[in-house]
């Protein structure tokens, strides 16, 4: 017994649980978010319950638990139906139920506004279309088909309609610039444009005449259902996203439907204020911020890492320089938001504003966040990341292979370009990845310059100059904390919100793990054991 | 060719040299640009005020006889304007001296000849008190517009306010008039002998729109301690203030028609100097008295122990002392400053701040003092009748490293305090840029996730470097290293949607759990003590025992979270959180401090894991060598030896992790209520300096003090974890230094 204190056993199995700890609550972390993130798509079987009341209600259970304050043991069931009910969810207690069923005839409906839709269907109202089907739920299918094509007829005027304001719009700037220069100089030009235009808008409102023609037409094809409690509702089916048989589905119809759901995740708009739909506009602007954030700090940390190591003479400066750009690294993100507020957005745009664009003064074109000004700043975000990791590939470079190089009449430029960089690939490339992870994660700047809850335009489109720097964006890590933390009804949100950090987080995850990865493998190439 | 092929490779290698030079020296020029721009902006909120002299011009003679009542300035210094005893309005252009346009005052009352006072209320308005005792009140119209050409032209008006006309009454000595809300307006005369009437003139409307006018008026029969020397009334016409030359503050409530009452009466100061000026600061709350020996001192009513719900006007603020009695206080209408005169300087004073922004010494005694509309321009008229005019720059008269740092006694508040609010709903709320509560916020969530990660993490490097089998090893690491990669918002919207709920469901199991784990590991203990004895087990448990450890942990947290809900219902009578506010006055919010110091602690172990199992690897292995072969245990190596030789490396790994959770931003914003609170409870919320500059700098103004302070707050981070981040890599560098050789 005394021996075994003595020797600390019992403390190495404490430092243990102190490591298993550290694991459990990663696991956990993992854990939550996959079970939340990866079933939320899962189609769930439409429960319908007749209470002792009388009454019945239909939906998904999902959640279980004691109630905390009478200890009965209740289910929450998510009842949709938020326009006709008031909320999507309900809390019923065990006891209340007098029986449950799986009705096949259940019908979820996906629809553009108010979530989604519990209940049966009852007929189809169709005007304008002929329908063949006998049965109800026949005539839907050819309906739907039917509203789908000419939902893409609408789309295609749509499109149209975008670009004849993008054209508009560059009109009507040209316009301004001539105006601000002065308007008797160049009345000409003003008076061809001003008709340019006109004709361009003229162009738009016939548009906008047929789509909305087009769209009452559709708008008059509904469908009527029920819902548990009785009710009638009439659905329009332009409304209709999806429309499933919950109940009646096999498994692999169900994998088909689940795999509908990533598709329109990774591609879709989000509708609803971002808790539903796709996050095509976030994943977007994440990954493009990203990459123009890699044009910026990849050539500055590297040039900057070469001078430190290669260049500058080792003395007490090297070595302030070092430590200082080592630190930098630490410096707290939103510190660099407030800079890139200060001097990116305030400062370097309003000069382009006021030098380049004055005619559009007040309202700011650069003068405001943007995806230039996040990527610049996330870019001297990451730059010591950069810098840090190529330094130390540099460094781990033995000596001889340089004197070698300069032995046989290289120039230092030419061991640099054709020796050591080359080497010290893998080591700039971790740094690469760890920065773009970083960046991917990064939100508290953002906030600050440039990143917006709803973007209307991605940054990059086929309109001239197509990259559009000065747009604002979309990014996950925001839209976890804007759904999450401020939208009306956060409960309604979560399960989105969920998803959306799971693939946050399944992205930087893979980053980091392939720069990890990489830098241990150019680790053991170079280090020998010492003992 | 071989010989081209070299001048081409040196030249490149010459050129390449300068440009990754400049690069270089870019990157790293910028990287310290940063702290500068940063600083630039918040810099200017220590800025000093300014007042340069735009124009100095002698009054023309033809103004010169009559006996001057009021003197005005416009915004652009371009202009002034001079109100003689006659009721004559001169504008003169500030350039020349040169009267532009004299015009009257539009209406006369009937018999009357000359003006008695005049009294300026705001917004270009004036109240003219005629010998006859009618009063009228006018609004002067003055503005300046530069042309393109750069000629100055005058735009210039007076203009009548007929519902605060009064009729003639008699002499009085001095009155004032002011506007009650939708219902006419009220006159206070001090009348000759030491009087005071209180006269309102209603005006009723009734459905049909005609009006009824009435007339109540009341005299003040209180007795004063000594004879009236200063008379005030708000703007509002709620209250009137009075000082006498024994040093005595007088309050009436005047805002009932007909019925007066002496709210208190109190001396001012000890030495019972004579009042010789009083004023409202703006918002009408405080009340600014300057005496006879040129004290100047601002009060309002506060609730004082044991009046129940009286408020006594109390002594709130001490400014600078001016050199001799005062004579007149001139509040800023744009915010709280004071501008006060005595014989021969004006003082310019913040009330709240106590900051004397500047003092104004004019080449002579100034005989009428006034500021434009809009507070950027100072007119004084001295007894040579020659006038002068300032431009006015104070930038940021709110702010002083007192109020930054320091308790500060705001409008409305019983005691000084440390308070962040920086807007509100009504136009004269006085933003409070209190850097403490944030401070103190940021420290405490730093201190809390400290104290949960620094244990876990170091326990955790030791384990993993010491005693953990390396193929095993090899794989853990990279398992921490990548957790350092989890964004901050996930864990952060984990930390506030998912855990905060559960806490909140069973608090009882964080605490439970931090004695029921221990515990259970006791137990583990002694079993394993046993078990081991078997000597194939301990050799294939060897190295992974913390894979044991796992089921431990897991199943004692599952223990506590049983066992809370027992307690909670034989202990707490069933709700704990109603227990903790009824019997310890401790108020639980959802998202608290435990939160925090999880999500935060969470965030920053693999930081010092990493760094610490660096550290204690990098102890060189012949040492941990030679104390096994002289028989000391792997615990007693690694205590002993290992650990203490690698405490420079552990110590800078946790200055890392400190430096790190004092700028987290979206896990304090996300898993706290963001209440800039100042209380140590657990269960309580705070507001960090990283989160408020997220949530507040989005709607701060451009250049605002509120904008500057933020960017004061973000140099304050910078340099904070600059300082740690350098301490503890310098100790780093050592430390890699004295063990570099092996």
């Amino acid at each position: 017994m005394n021996k075994f204190w003595k020797t600390g056993e019992p403390y190495v199995l404490a430092t243990g649980a102190a490591l298993a700890i550290i694991l459990v609550m990663s696991l956990t972390l993992v854990g939550v978010v996959m079970t939340n993130g990866l079933g939320y798509f899962w189609p769930r079987a439409l429960v319908k319950l007749e209470l002792k009341d009388g009454t019945s209600a239909l939906g998904q259970v999902t959640q279980k638990e004691k109630n905390p304050i009478s200890g009965i043991r209740r289910l929450q069931l998510k009842v949709g139906n938020r326009d006709v009910f008031g909320q999507d969810f309900r809390w019923i207690d065990e006891q209340d139920i007098a029986s449950r069923s799986l009705p096949a005839d259940a019908v979820l409906v996906e629809r553009r506004e108010h979530g989604n839709y519990f209940g049966f269907l009852k007929g189809v109202t169709a005007e304008g279309i002929t329908l063949t089907g006998a049965a109800p739920q026949e005539q839907l299918q050819q309906a739907l088909k039917q509203v789908a094509d000419k939902r893409d007829d609408t789309r295609a005027i749509k499109k149209q309609m975008s670009n004849l304001n993008n054209t508009a719009e560059g009109l009507r700037l040209k316009l301004q610039k001539l105006e601000y220069r002065g308007k008797e100089k160049n009345s000409a030009e003003i008076s061809e444009l001003t008709a340019a235009r006109e004709k361009v808008l003229a162009e738009f409102t016939l548009l906008n005449e047929k789509l909305t023609a087009t769209q009452a037409e559709i708008g008059r094809i509904t469908a009527q259902f029920t819902d548990a409690a009785g009710g009638s509702k009439d659905i329009s089916l332009m409304d209709i996203i999806v429309l499933q048989h919950t109940n009646s589905m096999s498994f692999l119809d169900k994998c088909g439907a689940y795999l509908e759901r990533v598709r329109e995740l990774l591609l879709d708009d989000p509708r609803e204020s971002n808790t539903e739909g796709g996050l095509f506009p976030a994943i977007f602007g994440t990954v493009m911020m990203v990459l123009l954030m890699s044009v910026f700090s990849l050539p500055f940390g590297v040039v900057a890492a070469i001078y430190l190591r290669e260049y500058a003479r080792d003395g007490l400066m090297t070595r302030m320089v070092r430590i200082a750009v080592n630190n930098l690294a630490g410096v707290p993100s939103i510190v660099y938001g407030v800079f890139g507020l200060g001097f990116f957005v305030y400062g370097i745009g309003g000069s382009i504003d006021s030098l380049f664009f004055p005619e559009r003064l007040p309202t700011p074109t650069f003068g405001t966040g943007g995806i230039l000004w996040s990527s610049l700043t996330l870019a001297l975000l990451t730059v010591p990341v950069v810098i840090v990791a190529t330094e130390e590939s540099l460094a781990s470079i033995p000596k001889g292979i340089r004197e070698g190089s300069l032995a046989l009449g290289a120039t230092k430029f030419q061991t640099l370009t054709k020796i050591l960089l080359p080497m010290a690939t893998p080591g700039i490339m971790t740094g690469l990845i760890l920065s773009m992870a970083r960046a991917a994660g990064e939100v508290a700047p953002l906030m600050i310059v440039g990143v917006v809850k709803l973007a209307p335009t991605l940054p990059f489109d086929m309109n001239f100059p197509f990259f559009h720097m000065d747009r604002k964006f979309m990014h996950l890590g925001f839209h976890i904390y804007d759904v999450g933390f401020q939208s009306p009804n956060v409960e309604a949100a979560k399960p989105m919100v969920f998803v959306t950090t799971m693939l946050l987080l399944a992205i930087v995850v893979l980053a980091s793990s392939t720069a990890i990865y990489l830098r241990n493998k150019m680790r053991s190439k170079y280090t020998t054991s010492t003992f | 060719m071989a010989k081209d092929f070299i001048d081409t490779s040196r030249r490149n290698d010459r050129l390449a040299e300068i440009l990754i030079r400049i690069g270089g020296i870019l990157v790293i020029v910028s990287v310290i640009w940063i702290l500068v721009m940063i600083s630039r902006v918040a810099l200017p909120l220590f800025y000093p005020a300014t007042a340069r002299i735009a124009a100095t011009l002698q009054v023309p003679a033809t103004i010169i006889s009559a006996k001057v009542m009021a003197i005005g300035a416009e915004e652009n210094q371009q202009a002034v304007f001079i109100l003689d005893e006659s009721g004559t309005f001169h504008f003169l252009k500030a350039a020349d001296g040169s009267v532009s346009a004299s015009i009257k005052a539009p209406v006369i009352p009937k018999g009357a000849v000359r003006i008695a006072s005049a009294e300026y209320v705001g917004k270009s308005a004036y109240n003219l008190l005629w010998d006859t005792g009618a009063i009228t009140s006018v609004t002067v119209d003055l503005a300046s517009t530069k042309d393109a050409d750069g000629t100055i032209s005058l735009a210039h008006d007076v203009t009548a306010q007929d519902d605060l006309a009064f009729p003639a009454i008699g002499s009085v000595v001095q009155s004032f008039v002011r506007p009650v809300e939708g219902k006419g307006a009220v006159r206070v005369d001090q009348l000759n002998g030491d009087h005071l009437r209180v006269t309102h003139q209603l005006v009723e409307k009734d459905l049909l729109g005609n009006e009824k006018r009435s007339t109540s008026s009341a005299e003040i029969n209180d007795p004063l301690p000594g004879r009236l020397t200063a008379v005030a009334v708000d703007t509002k016409g709620h209250y009137l203030y009075a000082g006498t030359d024994k040093g005595w503050l007088l309050r009436w409530d005047i805002s009932e028609p007909g019925q007066i009452r002496l709210l208190e009466s109190l001396p001012a100061s000890e030495e019972s100097q004579a009042i010789t000026s009083l004023a409202l600061v703006l918002g009408d709350v405080s009340l600014a008295v300057g005496d006879a020996k040129g004290s100047l001192t601002t009060w309002f009513p506060i609730k004082v122990s044991g009046s129940g719900e009286d408020r006594r006007l109390t002594r709130i603020h001490t400014l600078r002392p001016n050199h001799g009695k005062v004579t007149a206080i001139i509040p800023s209408p744009r915010d709280k400053t004071l501008f006060s005169l005595d014989a021969t300087e004006i003082h310019v004073d913040h009330m709240t701040s106590e900051r004397n922004l500047m003092t104004i010494r004019p080449a002579a005694p100034p005989t009428n003092l006034a500021l434009s509309p809009k507070g950027n321009t100072l007119a004084a008229l001295d007894g040579i009748r020659t006038l002068t005019v300032w431009k006015l720059d104070i930038p940021h008269p709110e702010i002083s490293f007192g109020t930054l740092f320091g308790k500060v006694w705001y409008e409305g508040y019983d005691r000084p305090e440390y308070a962040w609010q920086s807007s509100a709903a009504n136009d004269d709320f006085e933003p409070k840029l209190s850097l403490v509560p944030l401070v103190f916020g940021t420290i405490k969530a730093t201190i809390f996730a400290m104290l949960f990660a620094v244990p876990l993490a170091l326990l955790g490097a030791l384990y993993t470097s010491q005693f953990m089998s390396p193929r095993l090893k090899g794989r853990i690491k990279p398992i921490v290293e990548i957790m350092a990669a989890i964004p901050s918002v996930v864990i952060g919207f984990l930390a506030g949607l998912w855990l905060a709920p559960l806490i909140d469901k069973s608090v009882l199991t964080v605490f439970l759990s931090i004695i029921i784990v221990p515990l259970m590991l006791l137990i583990t203990i002694f079993f394993w003590k046993r078990i081991k004895t078997a000597s194939l087990l301990q050799r294939a448990t060897r190295g992974h025992e913390f894979i044991a450890m796992i089921p431990v942990v897991i199943m004692g947290i599952y223990l506590a979270f049983l066992l809370s809900g027992l307690a909670e219902a034989q202990l707490f009578s069933g709700d704990v959180k109603q227990w903790f506010y009824s019997t310890l006055g401790v108020r639980y919010d959802q998202r608290n401090s435990i939160i925090i110091a999880i999500a935060l602690g969470f965030a920053v172990i693999p930081i010092i894991f990493t760094i610490a199992e660096d550290a204690i690897s990098n102890v060189p292995r012949n040492l941990t060598a030679a104390s096994l072969a002289l028989g000391a245990s792997r615990w007693q190596t690694a205590w002993r030896v290992v650990l203490p030789s690698a405490l420079p490396g552990v110590f800078s790994a946790v200055m890392i992790g400190f430096g790190r959770a004092i700028g987290e931003t979206m896990i304090v914003l996300m898993a706290t209520g963001n209440t800039p609170i100042m209380s140590w409870s657990l269960f309580n919320g705070l507001r960090s300096l990283s989160a408020n500059i997220a949530v507040e700098i989005p709607e701060a103004p451009l250049n605002s003090s509120l904008y500057r302070t933020l960017f004061l707050s973000a140099v304050l981070l910078f340099i904070f974890t600059f300082v740690i981040n350098t301490v503890a890599e310098a100790l780093r560098q050592r430390f890699r230094k004295k063990y570099g050789r092996y």
